[in-house]
């Protein structure tokens, strides 16, 4: 418990690896085990629902908190902040234990080297809720860890100290935090006590603050990008424009002699230059002569032909009655619909970057990623270094959303900094951002419903095709163990209602492009699929919307939530009520590991144009940490869904990716923003997920509503794009 | 060439490339890194700055264009943290930032816009400022345009 945030700490780091490892080889076996194909389904339907761990093994109170002079605390972080605002839910739960009030606790993020080592990386919406009760029990041991040092200096018993904003006090003594931290130098650590009752919570729902508000407000230097070491240098990187290229040949003559350059460095399927500043680096690029090496000439149709149901191997990820024996494609009760959604791109505002100061056999790491572990590892072996003394110090995010989870330029910016001795700076360009990260996969739904005499659905089959988004990034032999992505891309395909007869399948596909995590996963697809679809059999039924979808939630928890979610929706967003000349409304629902949210929009159409006008969210995302914190993740979700849904598709050409900037990767402006209202709902006694399950429900929720205005059924998207093609036929 | 530059009110000299954009020469040369990268090629504004009152995306502006210039980034938006512009007051009430990357640029946009609209609606808003935000802050964006209108008329604030 020192006073400096960035002080290592050796004595720790020989039992977090031993961690490591021991968790890799676990994880494995576990593979290994839960692979065979028999029981796949069952762990498809336990994935789909279990709490994601944390991936955090270390909760030494020393691993994790700082006291520091002036008696505030810090608080590293091995979750990173990317504008979720975790940092502050952190603050107010270590709050409740520690004694100090909440103005005087920072949170920092730690570095693989001086806090607690994070193996699952930042995401799936799972920091609160997976760390709710660990960030209280820490700090809860902090505070009798003092008062066990205390308790010695003093010599009486811990159980007579209180501690009280900061200070520890007996009857007739007392002593700051700080002032104990200064005179004690072998700490033992208490056991871990019994957490205070959640009755008491000072801060846990109550409206806060962002931590970081004012230096994002003030535009302090807090990012990856910000990063500016002595002596530094510029890096600028040619990668291939084509789809899995590799250098055929290069010549670099021009470029070593332009002005400014310090080195130019071929490597086998990238050229990088170093140069006193990013405009000689980026000049020089661009006289580099380089030809590329690739396998095939992909065009659009071959991502769109590969990905559809029936090719690719198939596993199943939901069977309960007999579905195909009750469908009966022939009878009037029966419908079927395919849907389709294009690969997605993250175009988070920070691009890749990476500060790499690699000096003898050590390198410290500048970035911003939402996995810095697999960072140290990559970049260890990249420029031959031993793993532990690789370390990585991770900055304020400017934007996640899944694009910095699974690659990064670490491994480029270490190589040359080893090349030229000098710390080097290297950003990816918008470019490169678009044409060499990865995409969310592009999907093809086929679905069938058969409805029974009363309005009621007796069976539905939902089949998925889809490519890996997640398992490239876990383990080599992940695919074949499993054989589909269902982790990932295959969330939210199952069947969530009280159907007697339901079945969802997966078709895995291969596609030649990277794809990878997106906000959401496979859940922002597969809820578009299975709600639009829903809305459908709705219709063919003769029944309201929302009716519909409550006449088939049982009494199941899930479903018993899902159905308050949407009695709120109809008392609350105004589904019955009168509306607007001109304006259509629409609604869906989504589940995303246990938080249910509802969507209803509103939409009218402007000289052919789609315009959202409002989207009323009701989230049940059970206990709440810091309410404005919610509001913004569903502002934020339901904006870059939108936006998903109305505008984004990347495109691909002579095996190359189509879009290079924002001119032809339409997102969302100010000028699409509609009024957007945040309805929360306490459902559960713990936290769940916030940041991504709102984003679930806003594509099916605008399609049915452009289908109540217009009577067209818009079944994949981009919906301007399908709109637009439904009114040329 | 030697540029010579006002950068929030101190007179400034650099040794650049006449053609460097000027995000490089305020980021790098004068290590002010508040004013981001986005885009390079004056799409997403959250390059946003002022040279000689006019707002400007400096991705895209060679360095030699502001020779002699006033320039203004988000540091010299407010005259220290105890008297915010009304923008970043603005920006503060109605707790704006979520990653918090773009913002920059669009507090430079709106201090601009308030200038030549003082009271501006929720249509000019939309209509004038065309930058890119990715967290989906945009109801909180306009929510905070019109907040600073009004603390801007109360006159609390200097600029």
């Amino acid at each position: 418990m020192s006073t400096e945030n960035n002080t290592p700490k050796k004595k720790f780091s020989r039992r977090k690896f031993l961690t490591r490892a021991g968790i890799g080889l676990a994880g494995t076996a576990a593979l290994l085990y839960f692979g065979r194909s028999p029981i796949r389904r069952k762990i498809s339907g336990f994935t789909a629902e279990m709490d994601l761990p944390s991936g955090i093994m270390n909760f030494d109170a020393g691993m994790w908190f700082e006291v520091n002079a002036d008696n505030t605390i810090t608080l590293k972080s091995p979750k990173v902040e990317m504008g979720q605002g975790i940092f502050t839910g952190f603050a107010m739960l270590a709050a409740e234990e520690l004694d100090v009030a909440l103005d005087k606790i920072q949170v920092v993020h730690a570095t693989t080297l001086n806090g607690a080592a994070d193996l699952a990386g930042t995401g799936g919406s799972s920091t609160t809720t997976s760390l709710y009760k660990n960030i209280r029990e820490v700090a809860a041991t902090l505070r009798e860890t003092l008062k066990l040092a205390a308790s010695k200096i003093w010599n009486v018993d811990p159980s007579v100290i209180a501690t009280k904003e900061g200070v520890l006090s007996t009857g007739d003594k007392s002593m700051t935090y700080a002032a104990l931290a200064k005179q004690t130098t072998d700490w033992t650590a208490a056991k871990t006590p019994a957490l205070r009752p959640e009755s008491g919570f000072k801060y846990v729902g109550t409206e806060q603050k962002r931590q970081d508000l004012q230096d994002k407000v003030m535009a302090k230097p807090i990012y990856g990008i910000d990063t500016d070491l002595p002596n530094m240098v510029y890096g600028a990187v040619l990668y291939s424009p084509y789809i899995g290229g590799t250098l055929k040949k290069v010549d670099t003559t021009e470029a070593q002699k332009t002005a400014g350059t310090i080195g130019v460095f071929a490597y086998e399927d990238w050229v990088g230059v170093v140069a006193h500043s990013r405009y000689a680096a980026e000049m020089a690029v661009e006289k580099i002569h380089a030809e590329w090496d690739y396998p095939t000439k992909y065009a659009m149709k071959d991502v769109v032909d590969t990905i559809t149901v029936g090719k690719g191997n198939e596993v199943n990820v939901q069977k309960h009655g007999d579905t195909e024996g009750v469908l009966d494609e022939k009878g009037s009760h029966f419908l079927q619909s395919e849907y389709r959604t294009p690969l997605g791109a993250h175009a988070g505002m920070e691009p890749s970057i990476t500060v790499a100061d690699v000096v003898g056999d050590k390198a410290t790491i500048y970035t911003s990623f939402q996995m810095t572990n697999k960072i140290q590892g990559e970049v260890a072996s990249a420029v031959d270094l031993s793993t532990k003394n690789v370390e990585v110090r991770t900055a304020y995010l400017g934007g996640g959303f899944g694009r910095r989870a699974m690659k990064h330029n670490a491994v480029e910016a270490a190589k040359l900094s080893k090349a030229v001795g000098k710390p080097v700076h290297l950003l990816y360009t918008r470019q490169q951002e678009f044409q060499n990260g990865y995409f969310r996969p592009n999907t093809h739904h086929v679905l069938r419903g058969q409805l029974d005499g009363n309005a009621k659905l007796v069976a539905m089959k939902h089949e998925l095709a889809t490519a890996d988004m997640v398992l490239w990034g876990l383990s080599p032999v992940a695919m074949t163990v499993l054989g589909a992505d269902f982790i990932s891309a295959g969330h939210g395909s199952h069947i969530p209602y009280a159907i007697s007869n339901r079945k969802a399948t997966m078709w895995q596909c291969d596609l030649p492009i990277k794809t990878g995590i997106w906000r959401g996963v496979g859940m922002f697809a597969n809820t578009f699929a299975v709600e639009c679809f829903m809305d459908e059999m709705a219709h063919k039924a003769g029944k309201d919307a929302l009716e519909f979808r409550i006449n088939h939630c049982d009494d199941s928890e899930l479903l018993k939530r899902r159905k308050a979610v949407l009695n709120m929706l109809g008392e609350k967003a105004g589904w019955g009520s009168a509306k607007a000349e001109g304006i259509g409304r629409g609604i869906a629902v989504g589940e995303d590991r246990k938080t249910i949210s509802a969507a209803m929009a509103e939409v009218k159409i402007v000289d052919g144009q789609i315009k959202v006008v409002k989207v009323t969210q009701i989230i049940d995302a059970g206990k709440i940490v810091n309410p404005d914190g919610v509001r913004q993740q569903v502002e934020g979700a339901t904006m870059m869904a939108m936006s998903a849904a109305l505008f984004e598709e990347v495109q691909i050409e002579d095996s190359q990716v189509v879009q290079t900037n924002f001119h032809n990767y339409q997102v969302a402006k100010l000028i699409d923003a509609p009024q957007i209202e945040v309805i929360m709902h306490e459902g559960t006694i713990k936290p769940l997920g916030v940041g991504e399950p709102p984003m679930s429900p806003v594509a099916p929720a605008i399609a049915n509503a452009i289908f109540d205005l217009t009577k067209k059924r818009l079944r994949f998207l981009p919906l301007q794009k399908a709109l637009d093609e439904f009114d040329e036929k | 060439m030697k540029l010579n530059i006002t950068v929030n009110n101190k007179p400034t000299t650099v040794e650049v490339d006449p053609n460097m954009p000027l995000l490089w020469v305020i980021r790098d040369e004068v290590k002010l890194k508040g004013t981001k990268f986005g885009c390079g090629k004056a799409l997403c504004g959250a390059c946003s700055m002022h040279v000689d009152g006019e707002l400007v995306r400096s991705c895209s502006y060679p360095a030699q264009l502001a020779e002699g210039k006033k320039i203004t980034t988000i540091e010299g938006l407010s005259p220290d943290e105890a008297h915010l512009h009304s923008v970043q007051q603005a920006w503060m009430d109605i707790q704006v930032p979520q990653c918090g990357y773009c913002q920059p640029g669009f507090m430079m946009a709106a201090a601009k816009l308030l200038e030549e609209k003082p009271n501006p609606t929720e249509d000019d808003i939309k209509n004038s400022i065309t930058n890119i935000c990715r967290c989906g802050t945009h109801p909180r964006i306009i929510k905070a345009i019109q907040k600073a209108a009004i603390l801007k008329q109360q006159g609390q604030f200097k600029s």
